[in-house]
């Protein structure tokens, strides 16, 4: 009897804009959950604030909410928008996205009560969802011929594995580093696909035919290999020297892949540079966190600072500003906001290091209040887009639709 | 002009391109670590600690006179071997007969190992320069003498023909015809050579000399102080990349720039 009361409206529900696209809700969720995460743990910084009550204590909880909560959604809804674009399949219906969010969101409900309520339901709210999303992917990857974008689903396994890990392991922390490897990991895999498409548009664009922008395998896999190998030998050797030369080599790794990205002039377009700068974000942290290890600087929670609200931060704001219009049915954002997020993130990033440096809550204070300054400007300028319906009237996730009165040579991702 | 500014411009490329070369000299030295973990200090000094004890011998004058020593040797064997083997191989190459003849006695010579070479300079030499001079030279000798050996014989003979035809002047026929070949086997060999002759030249100074990076390297070892000895080790290696990354491979890649167009 429920079930029937209820379904109309769900399917209301469903009906809006909001789950016309996988992108959607989880880019949505994605920045308001960052804002929402940052401000309480400043505020419980600052003492203003109770530390929640979960197993772990509370830096675990602040890691475990960031890379499971805010990136977890991100990747979502990339994953949800990018395979079915990839592979030419069918993307998840309005009502499944729906339920699929709702899981999300509960994991973050259950995860906030664990202090009460145990561990299990977060647990298994959480991982049911990464499940369920890996369940969604699996099928469209596996048939596509050649299987080019199989590394989707082991990360998103890893992923899983090292968060019941964080729920069920001893220590927390070195479940929540590994993490921190598989995302570094996912992340480069990600804008692999996307910069290559992206820059090459935008070269195209700017009319540059004597430069092609290739994302070389050989650079990338030694990248991923050094930051697999860093991550790993970390997990099984917490805080030894071997770590620090192999977080080294992550850096150097990372500085090698930039052979790549310097194509002259055309790297200084906002949309390349946005992506080049998420490198650079990337082999300066695990540069800091090598040094640390190895001369017993004390700039190791400096160093994943850099990896996760610079490099992944920065990642995660330049795909979700730029496919968060793209397959909204609206063309690149072309206003001064999106540099100027750009740079408070990495200034947030930068400050975060110099609060490692110079002890005092000013500067952390000042590091959280420019990441959500951020992402809010994100969520103010995306809510429009994300909410609402497509300005072309089309459906899903296509991209816009080229008309006579759009220039052509306006580029689409 | 333009060529050169070409050059200029492709050194931080280049440089940058050495990343590479650093994430896997890191996980190199990561598995050294570990083996500096697993066995103990005294079998293998960490990295760490022996970039500190190299530090501290290079924040002496006496290091630097070691290593000036080691690095004159090696260069002057390399120079003569470079001299000679290049000049006698391209000679050589010249002639059928003459490659003919010169084949067995290469083989021979590069057959004889250099400990060989080495006792034999320590009679005729003793203990003087001469030795670790010599050594170098002979060892090094065989590879140049065949690179360029090769280079001329190999040159392409309806090459010639065309330079005839077209009436190429003897200058330019030398410059753009016969050098680009002859040298991009040349090249190889010289930097073979070059790597050879640091590696000669401490294993002749640690048996035969009083002085020199190989010398010291003998005097740690009868210390027992084996972060002195991988000191030493590290400063011939480092020494040995800076010369073959920093000058030998940017003009490999320059004279070899024909090879990526043909």
């Amino acid at each position: 009897m429920r079930q029937t009361l209820s379904t109309p409206r769900v399917a209301r529900l469903a009906a809006h804009p909001l789950f016309l696209c996988g992108f959607r809700p989880f880019y949505l969720a994605t920045a308001a959950y960052g804002v929402l995460l940052l401000a309480l743990w400043s505020a419980m910084l600052a003492g203003a604030l109770p530390a929640p009550a979960v197993p772990g204590g509370a830096v675990a909880w602040h890691v475990h909410e960031l890379l499971y909560g805010f990136a977890m959604a991100s990747v979502a809804g990339f994953l949800l928008t990018a395979v079915p674009e990839f592979t030419g399949c069918a993307s998840v219906g309005r009502l499944g996205l729906l339920y699929l969010s709702l899981l999300w969101l509960a994991g973050r409900v259950a995860y906030w009560l664990a202090g009460s309520l145990g561990i299990w339901p977060a647990a298994l709210l959480n991982l049911a969802f990464v499940a369920w999303l890996a369940a969604l992917l699996a099928p469209p990857v596996w048939r596509d011929p050649g299987r080019p974008h199989l590394s989707f689903l082991y990360a998103l396994a890893a992923l899983a594995a090292a968060q019941a890990g964080v729920f069920f392991g001893t220590d927390p922390m070195a479940w929540l580093y590994a993490a921190t490897g598989v995302m570094m990991i996912l992340m480069i895999v990600a804008m692999s696909r996307i910069s290559m498409r992206l820059i090459n548009g935008m070269l195209e664009e700017d009319g540059v035919v004597d430069v092609n922008y290739l994302a070389r395998p050989p650079r990338r896999n030694l990248a991923v290999f050094s930051i697999g190998l860093f991550t790993m030998t970390e997990f099984l050797l917490p805080g030894n020297s071997v770590a620090g030369w192999l977080a080294l080599a992550a850096s150097a790794a990372l500085l090698n892949l930039l052979n790549d990205w310097h194509i002259g002039r055309a790297l200084f377009n906002r949309w390349i540079f946005m992506l080049y700068a998420v490198y650079w974000l990337m082999a300066l942290g695990y540069g800091l966190i090598g040094l640390s290890l190895l001369a017993d600087w004390a700039l190791l929670s400096a160093g994943r600072h850099l990896l996760l609200a610079g490099a992944m931060s920065l990642a995660i704001f330049a795909v979700m500003v730029v496919a968060g219009r793209i397959h909204a049915g609206y063309w690149l954002d072309r206003r001064p906001w999106v540099p100027v997020a750009v740079g408070l993130i990495v200034t947030a990033a930068l400050a975060r290091v110099s609060a490692s440096l110079l002890p005092g809550s000013l500067l952390m204070a000042l590091s959280a209040g420019l990441w959500i300054m951020a992402f809010a400007l994100f969520l103010w300028h995306l809510w429009q887009p994300l909410t609402h319906p497509r300005p072309d009237d089309a459906d899903g996730c296509a991209e816009p639709v080229r008309t006579q009165e759009t220039p052509a040579n306006e580029f689409a991702c | 002009m333009s060529l050169l500014r070409a050059w200029f411009v492709g050194i931080p490329a280049y440089l940058w391109s050495g990343w590479g070369a650093m994430a896997s000299l890191c996980m190199f030295l990561a598995l050294w670590d570990w083996g500096a973990q697993v066995y103990g200090d005294l079998v293998l000094p960490s990295p760490v600690a022996t970039l500190h004890t190299l530090l501290g011998l290079l924040a002496g004058v006496e290091a630097w006179t070691e290593l000036a020593i080691t690095a004159r040797r090696a260069l002057l064997g390399f120079a003569l071997s470079l001299g000679v083997g290049s000049a006698l191989g391209l000679l050589a190459g010249l002639s059928m007969t003459a490659s003919m003849m010169s084949r067995p006695i290469v083989t021979v010579l590069v057959g004889m190992p250099p400990i060989a070479w080495l006792v034999l300079a320590m009679l005729w030499f003793g203990a003087a320069d001469a030795t670790p001079i010599f050594t170098v030279f002979i060892a090094c000798f065989p590879i140049v003498f065949v690179g360029a050996l090769q280079g001329t014989r190999t040159l392409d003979d309806q090459l010639k023909d065309v330079t005839r035809v077209y009436r190429l002047p003897a200058r330019m026929t030398l410059t753009d015809v016969y050098l680009p070949h002859v040298v991009s086997y040349l090249f190889p060999a010289w930097i073979a050579a070059l790597g050879m002759s640091w590696k000669i030249v401490v294993m002749a100074e640690l048996l035969s000399t009083a002085d020199g990076v190989g010398a010291a390297l003998a005097v740690s070892r009868s210390h027992l102080d084996t972060a002195a000895s991988m000191a030493w080790i590290a400063a011939v290696v480092i020494l040995l990349l800076a010369v073959e990354y920093l000058v030998l491979e940017p003009i490999k890649r320059e004279v070899e720039g024909w090879r990526a167009l043909a």
